[in-house]
């Protein structure tokens, strides 16, 4: 594949992921934010990250 | 370059350490970026050191290069998305060869002892590169420094606003994740993704708190050689070969930087940074990861095959 259609269909494909993620995934709760400041707010973070087995 | 930016890289981890340790030791909350010694952590930090240089950059290498229009990294993100979440779903076999759990430093010893032993492993790091590239070099500038202390204050923030550390490659195996658990390829709550604990709709929730998918535009921890900094949108076409090679190196790096417990940043980076000692063990692995000279060359044959 060329250099000039590789950058149009890469950013096709992920201007397409994104609307399809935005169309299918839960919509955002407002009520359900975790706090601006994780520190001091008493919660522990349960998003993963790349470090964590799990 | 290269002495400097090792100098660099150590003042980065020693600064963000500075930061992130005391942070950790007074907020319970917040947690270290904390990965099993493992032989998972063995194979796939080595493995991600070989293929970065490969692929001519990491994980946020390839973000930002793709970004910046360069083709085949543009070919190579999707390959690491895919990489690293088959990566995770492989991951509990991996382990299954042998682990230990997880040492955090700060836990351990308090931060200032840490601290303490985080900066004096740096600071001998530092004077051994010192003696092998010659003591009378120049071995730092003002652009380094200033970048270090940009990172890291940086990266406190991350782990102040967000709980933990800065991290890459996580997010990446979400994408692909979504993707095949719409499809129906793929059961998140039978597989440790997700985990049994995790319902289906967790990561998606919890991506929308922007909680997991911390991106960087660049950080030094990147290749050593071979095109750092020098990447620029290529005008002609690679080989067949040549793109084979790079896209196989991509998904490898993304399938190895699961198996490492992250990459630059979130092994490397976020692990020294707040104490554990995967992110020790990650380093001198994946630096001989990047000792084939094959593999070191291959950026620049593709930057020369660009030109």
């Amino acid at each position: 594949m060329t250099p000039r259609r590789v950058a149009p269909s890469f950013w096709l494909l992920l201007l397409a992921f994104v609307a399809w993620d935005l169309r299918h995934s839960a919509p955002l709760n407002l009520w359900r934010e975790p706090p601006l400041l994780a520190a001091g707010s008493g919660q522990a973070p349960s998003g993963g990250h790349c470090s964590a087995p799990k | 370059v290269i002495r400097k930016g090792v100098i660099g890289q150590l003042l980065l981890l020693g600064l963000a350490a500075t930061l992130s340790m005391p942070l950790l030791a007074a907020f319970p909350e917040l947690q270290a970026a904390l990965g099993p010694p493992s032989v998972s952590l063995l194979v796939g930090a080595f493995v991600f050191g070989l293929t970065m240089q490969i692929a001519d950059g990491c994980g946020s290498g390839t973000l930002y290069k793709a970004g910046m229009g360069v083709p085949l990294n543009m070919g190579i993100l999707p390959l690491f998305a895919l990489g690293s979440f088959i990566g995770s779903a492989h991951l509990d076999r991996w382990l299954a060869l042998g682990q230990t759990a997880p040492v955090g430093l700060v836990d351990q010893w308090g931060a200032g002892p840490a601290l303490a032993a985080t900066w004096a492993v740096l600071i001998a790091a530092g004077l051994g590169v010192r003696a092998w590239a010659g003591w009378g070099k120049a071995w730092l500038d003002k652009r380094w420094v200033r970048g270090a202390l940009a990172l890291a204050l940086l990266a406190a923030l991350n782990l102040v606003i967000a709980g933990q550390p800065w991290g890459v490659v996580y997010g990446f195996g979400l994408w692909a994740a979504k993707l095949a658990q719409a499809a129906g390829l793929f059961d998140p709550t039978a597989n440790c993704l997700l985990g049994p604990g995790r319902a289906p709709a967790a990561p998606v929730a919890d991506a929308a708190a922007g909680r997991h998918e911390h991106h960087q535009h660049r950080h030094p921890g990147r290749c050593a050689v071979g095109g750092g900094g020098q990447a620029q949108p290529s005008h002609k076409a690679l080989s067949a070969r040549q793109w084979a090679v790079g896209l196989a190196a991509g998904f490898l790096m993304g399938y190895s930087s699961r198996l490492a417990f992250g990459c630059n940043v979130g092994a490397m980076l976020s692990g020294i940074s707040t104490g554990s000692v995967h992110g020790w063990i990650w380093v001198p692995l994946a630096f001989a990861g990047t000792l084939d000279r094959r593999a070191r060359a291959a950026p620049l044959r593709l930057l020369k095959a660009d030109l």
